[in-house]
């Protein structure tokens, strides 16, 4: 039996580009956009499951009409076909929005296997994954780093790590799961998959969304105050600088 | 009384896979103590599991008004359809102002799902909370922790936040110990779909990193699996615990719930000491809301040394040792 995965995914700005401007403690972003990276570990796993047990990986990302990049990424590792839902301006959403989006979407699609990231990486909310699975009445397993599928698909048992140790999970599909790192190594597209990706589908709709209005507000972002006083021991034998440091420490109240 | 009047603030405590209660339980009721006696209404904690009793007598007497205990053994391991069926309907029952969720992998999971059920808003990982003007103000980080972003739900009835491991002074307790209520619910077996086979005791431990007061973590200038000796024993000296970088994880030095970075851990501790970590900002973004950072590395250009409060430049496998017998010699 093919187990078919759709995967959630989000473009996010790269955040090794993001600096924090000094005067005004508000961040800016880089040029550069690029897949959320808990997402890559999603994609990768849809397209391990289909090279191993057959079906077809569906990419959906919600985004400015720029977001396509990220379909056209995953479609260049391996994935079959991407849906895009457009809106007009995504900061006016919050994760529920984002979720009733997405919902709508995928009420009208068959799947055994929902993929998303634990989180992303800019707003790091880890609301998309749980608030979708639930608007469709799924059961979630989260912070996945290892998945079996057996009796052709209908089963999955998982491996997850959580602050009481490593669990072990059964559930049968559909199911959303969200990745986390440890689950696999993502790969590179190849060139061929690069080029293969041009003549995969991309379906443009625009998406059934309700801003998050009064439900929850955020302002812009400001860095929180820091002071570092900065003291750097160069130079002197280890254990003069061990003691130095220790000394600090005591004045700190550390120890 | 006040809470069942006014809805009051309602927190919830959660206990360890052998029944004991964790840490941030306690963080709970000193995050909503402030918030009920601002908004002048009552606090509530609930604590969901499975023969819990015990633990619910003691977070009780940590310093809420009302202890609200449901004990039923499908709730063993606070599965999500399971945890989010007994919220809903103790939040329906009780109506509260704010509800507070602990950042943990189970309420991280759940809470979601509650505010998706209920159509509220959610402020996710908070590491700061208020009232103002009768409404909950939360903070919260976000792009890997260098910036902060203050959150309101003016719209949402209740205001729900999950609060972020370590963030909040652990309540002692104020004498009160009120009686355990127990609460009805109802759960119903079709939605309880995921099953947990088995739980490997410390095959994780991610927790106990964002909780931790002290966090020593280590880089790639360490070299070796072997070499990772010398973290532990300055870890243990400081009570703290060991986290790596993705290098370091990558590697297969350290197992991967103990990568502390972007696409990691983030930790909070109050004293981060890095170890041969040179410092890519995919690190440093999990580690940059620490009070305190402390760096030993060997290049003295390496960016670590530009956040680190204290900075050491010179050979790790000479300076940790020494550190680590000054530190028990310090002690006694």
């Amino acid at each position: 039996m093919a187990l078919n995965s759709v995967v959630l995914v989000k473009q996010v700005p790269d955040m090794n580009a993001v600096k924090i401007d000094r005067a005004s403690g508000k961040p800016v972003m880089g040029g550069q956009n690029v897949v959320s990276s808990y997402d890559a570990y999603a994609i990768e796993e849809a397209i391990k499951l289909k090279e191993a047990h057959g079906g077809e990986v569906t990419v959906i990302s919600l985004g400015a009409p720029g977001a396509k990049d990220v379909i056209t990424r995953a479609l260049a590792m391996g994935a079959d076909k991407g849906v895009l839902l457009t809106v007009p301006d995504p900061n006016t959403l919050d994760t529920l929005s984002v979720a009733q989006a997405l919902a709508n979407q995928l009420q009208a699609m068959t799947f055994d296997l929902l993929l998303a990231g634990q989180g992303s990486d800019d707003y790091e909310d880890n609301h998309v994954g749980p608030q979708v699975a639930e608007l469709l009445g799924l059961p979630l397993v989260s912070n996945v780093n290892s998945v079996e599928v057996a009796d052709g698909g209908r089963h999955l048992t998982l491996q997850r790590d959580t602050e009481d140790g490593r669990q072990i999970l059964e559930v049968d599909t559909p199911v959303l799961l969200t990745a986390i790192s440890g689950l696999n190594e993502p790969r590179y597209p190849s060139l061929k998959g690069i080029m293969a990706a041009k003549k995969k589908p991309i379906e443009q709709v625009a998406a059934a969304v309700e801003p998050a209005g009064d439900r929850i507000t955020w302002s812009d972002p400001v860095a929180p105050e820091r002071t570092v006083t900065g003291t750097v021991v160069q130079g002197v034998p280890a254990a003069d600088a061990a003691k130095q440091l220790v000394g600090w420490l005591k004045e700190q109240k550390l120890i | 009384m006040m809470a069942e009047q006014n809805g009051g603030v309602l927190v919830v405590g959660e206990v360890d896979n052998a029944g004991a209660l964790r840490p941030i339980s306690f963080e709970m009721i000193g995050a909503g103590r402030p918030l009920a006696e601002s908004l002048g209404q009552g606090l509530a904690v609930l604590l969901m599991g499975s023969g819990i009793g015990e633990a619910a007598r003691t977070l009780g007497a940590a310093g809420a008004n009302r202890l609200l205990v449901v004990d039923d053994e499908r709730l063993r391991d606070l599965t999500s359809e399971a945890a989010t069926a007994v919220l809903t309907q103790v939040i329906q029952n009780l109506n509260p102002t704010v509800v507070l969720v602990p950042g943990t992998t189970a309420g991280r999971d759940y809470a979601p799902r509650v505010a998706a059920r209920l159509g509220v808003g959610l402020a996710a990982d908070c590491v700061g909370l208020a009232i103002e003007e009768e409404e909950l103000v939360a903070v919260r980080p976000i792009l890997g922790g260098r910036v902060q972003t203050v959150v309101r739900m003016p719209g949402s009835r209740p205001q729900m936040a999950t609060v972020h491991p370590g963030s909040f002074e652990k309540a002692a307790g104020d004498g009160a110990a009120p009686e355990p209520e127990p609460v009805p619910v109802e759960l119903n077996e079709a939605e309880l779909r995921v099953r947990v086979r088995e739980t490997v005791q410390g095959g994780g431990g991610s927790a106990d990193l964002e909780s931790a007061d002290v966090v020593v973590g280590g880089g790639r200038g360490l070299k070796e699996a072997a070499s990772f000796g010398v973290v532990e024993e300055l870890a243990a000296a400081l009570g703290g615990v060991v986290g790596a970088t993705r290098a370091v994880t990558d590697a297969g030095w350290r197992p991967h719930h103990e990568q502390i970075g972007q696409t990691g851990r983030t930790v909070t501790p109050r004293l981060y000491i890095a170890v041969g970590v040179s410092g890519a900002v995919q690190h440093l973004v999990g580690i940059q809301g620490s009070d305190y950072i402390v760096a030993i590395n060997r290049d003295p250009d390496a960016p670590i040394f530009k956040i680190a409060s204290f900075g050491i430049v010179g050979d790790l496998f000479e300076i940790v040792p020494a550190l680590t017998a000054e530190l028990k010699a310090a002690r006694g």
